[in-house]
């Protein structure tokens, strides 16, 4: 199982874990740093579950500081 | 003992058969010039605003005139036996039913966008960037005011029926007065908003739920004015005073709506609704027991004296 068990999300779909896993991960590295092994977990998580163009574009928000979501623990 | 005259002036039964009018054409026709004049400013089409003035001015003047006409058949010609009064009785209460489920759909397009916001909003209440107004400012104050406008309003009634007309008269004054502050306020809270209608869900929500409430309090204001010129030209009595009570009625509606409204709308996502709702619905989905858990702990310094029955719902939830 390439995701951890969030009680959030035992009851969402696709859309929601792949979210919350990107989230995380910058969440992770934010907090702990780039190098921070443990965030890798997050990172596979979502390329694994996340449409690469969702991918795209959030990184794009994120470059430009219009990504909504908070990624700051 | 029989008579050879038959009295052909007087119906043999309480209903009310109505002349021929021309005001529920008119009224049609002005409702389509409305809508589809609506439709074209709404998308940019020319003379769309100048189309939908004169359907305004247009459904306004028939409306008017239809309900003169309603009010002289009932007043001055004796139409509204107690059989036709109930009719229009129930009538205007489905009426209100209908009105209770239009705002029902405008709630539950609120709830639905703000109890679960996407990841495209930063899956958070009020979406990333909207900066929402306080609920216990304005908005607070606006409930205030109209539930003292329906307390006025109540007063008013029980003067009517206790044939009190100077209590009927400053009743409604009042109850317009306070109407119309509130009107006042609330264009207020409009024009110096953050936030528009085009502001994503959050702004459509909010504008439609308000956007609405606030004609129907105008309508309402209206209603209620046209009761006190009616009181003031001795139209009414302390038995049959129809239109006045769904005035009434139709105020109350519009009032309650106004109270759960701001409570309600602009709470979710607000440290108010944290605190008061207690766990998200997420978890309450997720772990039941987890929910009952913090539920015990958001209620135990607000209402300690329900905890008495801590130990039921720790039976419920025994492992």
């Amino acid at each position: 199982m390439s995701e951890s068990a969030d009680v959030k999300l035992t009851t969402a779909g696709f859309d929601a874990r792949c979210w919350q896993n990107y989230v995380d991960y910058f969440k992770c590295i934010n907090a702990r740093g780039e190098d921070f092994a443990p965030c890798k977990q997050f990172y596979r998580a979502y390329h694994s579950l996340c449409p690469n163009e969702w991918i795209e574009k959030w990184d794009t928000q994120r470059e430009e500081g219009t990504n909504p979501s908070n990624f700051e623990v | 003992m029989t008579t050879k005259f038959m009295n052909r002036s007087v119906q043999a039964h309480p209903f009310h058969l109505v002349e021929a009018s021309p005001w529920p054409i008119a009224v049609s026709f002005s409702l389509l010039v409305v809508t589809l004049s609506g439709v074209m400013t709404f998308q940019g089409y020319s003379n769309g605003l100048f189309l939908l003035t004169l359907g305004f001015i247009s459904l306004v003047s028939t409306m008017t005139l239809w309900f003169k006409d309603i009010s002289r058949e009932g007043t001055f010609q004796g139409h509204h036996t107690f059989a036709v009064q109930k009719g229009l009785s129930l009538g205007f209460v489905l009426f209100v039913i209908s009105e209770i489920f239009f705002f029902i759909s405008i709630f539950w397009a609120f709830f639905h966008s703000s109890l679960a916001p996407t990841v495209e909003l930063g899956a958070h209440w009020p979406p990333a960037g909207i900066e929402t107004l306080n609920p216990w400012e304005v908005p607070l104050l606006n409930t205030v005011i109209l539930l003292s406008s329906g307390a006025t309003v109540t007063y008013a009634h029980h003067s009517l029926i206790q044939g009190n007309r100077a209590g009927v008269i400053y009743g409604l004054i009042a109850t317009v007065a306070l109407a119309a502050v509130f009107t006042g306020f609330q264009a207020f809270e409009y024009y110096n908003a953050p936030f528009t209608f085009s502001d994503g869900v959050y702004g459509s929500t909010f504008y439609m739920a308000t956007g609405f409430h606030g004609i129907h309090v105008i309508v309402g204001t209206i209603f209620l004015t046209v009761g006190l010129f009616r009181v003031l030209s001795y139209h009414l009595t302390d038995h049959h005073h129809l239109g006045f009570e769904q005035a009434i009625l139709y105020w109350h509606f519009v009032d309650v709506v106004c109270s759960l409204g701001p409570g309600a709308l602009r709470a979710p996502g607000s440290k108010e609704w944290a605190r008061f709702a207690g766990p998200s619905l997420d978890l309450l989905l997720a772990s039941p027991k987890a929910a009952f858990i913090a539920i015990q702990e958001v209620r135990e310094p607000w209402f300690p004296r329900l905890n008495r029955f801590n130990s039921i719902g720790r039976k419920v939830f025994e492992d």
